[in-house]
């Protein structure tokens, strides 16, 4: 079996209005179709606003691997709506036992890796990626290292998500 | 019918179980693996029609198990699903190299999934009747 992966490609960054596009109807479409959840663009104004009533969020991370170009996506989002889209993912009645913390980490790894992987076959579907398996960690506050993200609201929940990219330096 | 699931997310591998349930095929077990190693001793040990399997897992990935599935003889007639984020089309060539059956891309709602099932199922049923 042949890849068509290069070290020569690279992926374009959020900053740019497709690729963030791209990211947007990857986040709307796991939504939407795993989660029966309904996802609407964000901005920084209100996500401001929003975050600052939440105390609680997880932060899911998946490394990808397309060639030479390393890099990862970052989905940030309150524990609540985590413990929301378990439900609607699960189909978990209310008087059913609440998840472990377990569960729901896993839920938000699947959810970061779904949408990981659904950006990536829309900004380069001619080349095959290797994911790896999420990590999942609490925080008090949203993560954000500066650079652009994705601001997206979730069933009225704040949720946010940052890609990394890191190339390898080129040999010669 | 034995149905093998391979995912490493606990969380994908019930979903699918919940799925299988609801469908209308007659499933005589459901086998987990978290991973392609797991699966292949499962499959050594168990006789299985219908293998759902993730692409991207840890120790062993979904291509390079179906790779030494399609080695082995024995597996000839397993049905073989991939149930995976990765809709590349390299990754889809590959798998029709690999005598997949249905590439399934998440997110995916669980009707399709179900309607995959069922059309299987019926294909299974045809062919050993």
């Amino acid at each position: 079996m042949s890849s068509t992966n290069s070290p020569t490609m690279s992926l374009p960054k959020l900053s740019d209005p497709d690729t963030a596009s791209a990211m947007f109807e990857a986040v709307r479409s796991v939504a939407e179709h795993s989660f029966f959840a309904v996802a609407e663009p964000g901005d920084e104004r209100s996500f401001a606003t929003q975050a600052s009533a939440v105390s609680s969020w997880l932060v899911a991370t998946v490394r990808f691997e397309q060639g030479a170009l390393k890099g990862s996506v970052s989905c940030t989002m309150p524990t609540s709506l985590a413990r929301g889209l378990f439900d609607a993912f699960a189909g978990r009645d209310p008087s059913e036992p609440e998840p472990g913390a377990e569960l729901v980490h896993d839920l938000v790894g699947e959810f970061s890796n779904m949408v990981c992987g659904a950006w990536l076959t829309r900004v380069a579907s001619s080349r095959t990626f290797t994911l790896h398996h999420p990590t999942v960690e609490p925080a008090s506050t949203p993560r954000h290292d500066g650079g652009p993200r994705l601001l997206a609201v979730i069933d009225d929940v704040p949720v946010s998500v940052e890609v990394t990219l890191k190339a390898e330096p080129q040999l010669g | 019918m034995r149905i093998l699931i391979v995912d490493d997310s606990a969380m994908m591998r019930a979903m699918i179980k919940r799925v299988i349930k609801l469908a209308d095929v007659a499933v005589e077990d459901i086998l987990e693996a978290t991973n392609g190693a797991e699966a292949l001793e499962l499959l050594k040990q168990h006789d299985v029609q219908l293998l759902l399997t993730d692409i991207n897992m840890p120790v062993m990935n979904g291509a390079d198990m179906l790779r030494e599935i399609s080695l082995n003889e024995r597996w000839r007639n397993l049905n073989r699903v991939i149930i995976s984020t990765d809709g590349s089309t390299v990754r889809r060539e590959e798998a029709e190299e690999l005598d997949v059956r249905c590439y399934l891309e998440k997110p995916f709602s669980p009707e399709v999934l179900r309607d995959v099932l069922n059309e299987l199922a019926d294909n299974e049923f045809a062919e050993t009747e």
